[in-house]
């Protein structure tokens, strides 16, 4: 599991990120100075994959922890997330050693990707520098196969990968877990309900309409006309069902 | 870093300055020395030479004052930005996160109370920028009715014990007598609001505050609010009622804030006939903040 440090003094954003961040999958810790943060940062072995760090902190601001961290060695990947974006600013922070910049207010699913590909870059380094020792990113269930072929499309479970003909769509760890789960039960109907609770771990009477919006994304990617879907039917009333081979209506 | 090169740049075009006036005057009195004895000529070299001097001098404070002011723009515009930005991309994410993920209902009912918050707090930044505006217009005429100060205190404190989740007791109101004062009751409400909202926000997480209002010498009545928080340095008594102006260090940037509230303390105070100002002992012995206003009696009687 990869591990995220948010830098942010902003309660509500930091709540906010942990919140999003946990449930796509990622253990996270918060500091809300730049001091606290650089505590974090000055072991060895920090257990840090990647930071995301706010400019306006009290004491230090980010751009000072970031030329601090990086002059000490630390080239932990990092993405400043800050609400000043006048082109000054972006270029202090890349010149200060940030490896992204995003500014506020910005969109979830941006800054989840980006990150994600922070952490991407990170793996193939390690992977480059040293092909024996490198971890292979964990998958969230190990014990299950890695890879799904179905049409002209293929999943790449633990590279979080789907491959179209000859298109790569990267996905979210949720994306790639509901997908699983749907993959799992191939040919069968799922309950919406059973889903939140396999998938999510939510055992409460919750909304189900997040499950849509997953199944919308993942339609984007994998059908080919996705307003009429072959492989991710909906079952009225019940759920999904996740059809590998179609038969051909047509 | 950058005001510190700023400070720099100012310091070289002062000594430019002192400098060229320094060579003049040496110039100007070789030039008298070699002519004393031509009298016309002399008298008109002095008025030309102190021409130039004193259009120097103006032009350099000029330059520093404007460079001043520059750098507190640039200030303000940051920390405006912030405060606008920063409850915007809360309640975006928040937001976003409804949207698109499966929430419980404990935790929605959090997410909705949490962009209540955010969604006041950009409010309040909107309403004080605004505000700014008015009261820097010394054209515009108040809208002066009779106010019971008390109940604009109360009415205050019960606005900041909800905005910041306080307890009663956090905020104490003594009156030390009932007074009424003539004035413009939302320009009064504001002044009194950010002094409160001030007190609070800088207290940090042990917030004693009291509020007295009482009637001085049957001339002014006084809003007193009393802090325990971090105090303020003798130098900066006077300068946190400048327009953008925050305290330098670690106080200002752990504190959000535009520099804005306590310049609308003190020209509401001044638009109304009355004074702002703070006491305190100094860092880390609590602050004390005064809004003094005419008395309504007092103001009527002067009107006839």
């Amino acid at each position: 599991m990869s591990r995220v440090l948010v830098v942010e003094d902003e309660q509500h954003l930091a709540d906010g990120l942990r919140f999003n961040l946990e449930a796509e999958g990622y253990q996270v810790k918060v500091a809300d100075t730049g001091e606290a943060a650089l505590e974090i940062m000055k072991s060895d072995q920090p257990d840090v994959d990647v930071v995301v760090l706010d400019v306006m902190l009290p004491g230090k601001d980010g751009f000072t922890v970031m030329s601090e961290m990086r002059a000490t060695g630390q080239f932990v990947p990092t993405l400043m997330l800050t609400a000043r974006g006048h082109p000054e600013d972006v270029l202090k922070g890349f010149a200060a050693g940030a490896d992204d910049y995003l500014t506020k207010p910005f969109e979830l699913s941006i800054l989840i990707a980006r990150l994600r590909g922070l952490l991407r870059r990170r793996e193939w380094l390690r992977a480059s520098v040293n092909p024996i020792a490198a971890v292979p990113p964990e998958p969230s269930r190990p014990e299950k196969s890695d890879r799904f072929a179905f049409g002209d499309k293929s999943v790449e479970f633990d590279l979080l990968e789907l491959h179209v003909r000859d298109q790569v769509f990267p996905l979210t760890l949720m994306e790639a877990n509901v997908l699983r789960y749907l993959i799992e039960h191939e040919g069968k109907p799922v309950l919406r309900k059973r889903m939140l609770e396999e998938v999510w771990g939510l055992h409460e009477d919750t909304d189900t309409r997040a499950i849509d919006n997953f199944v919308v994304r993942l339609r984007r990617y994998i059908e080919d006309n996705p307003v009429k879907p072959r492989h991710l039917l909906t079952v009225r009333g019940v759920g999904y069902r996740f059809v590998a081979h179609p038969v051909d209506a047509e | 870093m950058v005001s510190a090169g700023r400070r720099k740049s100012i310091a070289f075009f002062i000594a430019l300055g002192a400098g060229l006036i320094l060579v003049t005057l040496l110039l100007y009195v070789g030039w008298v020395l070699l002519n004393w004895h031509h009298g016309i000529l002399v008298f008109l070299g002095v008025v030309l030479a102190a021409m130039i001097i004193s259009g120097v001098v103006l032009n350099t404070i000029f330059l520093v004052r404007e460079i001043r002011r520059n750098a507190q723009h640039d200030a303000f515009i940051n920390a405006v930005t912030h405060e606008l930005k920063t409850p915007v991309a809360s309640i975006r994410l928040y937001l976003e996160t409804l949207q698109t993920r499966a929430v419980d209902e404990v935790k929605r009912q959090e997410f909705y109370r949490i962009m209540l918050d955010d969604s006041d707090r950009l409010l309040a930044t909107i309403e004080q920028v605004l505000r700014t505006g008015r009261v820097g217009h010394t054209s515009r005429t108040l809208n002066r009715s009779p106010i019971d100060l008390g109940e604009v205190v109360e009415e205050c404190l019960s606005r900041a014990r909800k905005l910041h989740h306080l307890d009663a007791d956090a905020l104490e109101h003594r009156a030390v007598s009932p007074v009424t004062v003539l004035g413009d009751a939302e320009e009064v409400r504001a002044a009194v609001s950010n002094l409160v909202d001030n007190a609070v926000k800088y207290s940090g997480s042990d917030i004693k505050i009291a509020v007295e209002t009482a009637n001085l010498d049957g001339k002014f009545a006084s809003v007193r609010v009393i802090d325990q928080g971090p105090g303020i340095a003798k130098t900066e008594l006077k300068q946190i009622f400048k327009r953008f102006y925050r305290v330098p260090g670690p106080l200002g940037t752990r504190v959000k804030g535009t520099g804005l509230g306590l310049y609308i303390v003190q020209s509401v105070a001044q638009r109304h006939g009355g004074r702002a100002w703070a006491e305190s002992e100094g860092p880390g012995r609590g602050s004390t903040f005064v809004l003094q206003l005419p008395l309504a009696k007092q103001l009527q009687v002067n009107a006839k």
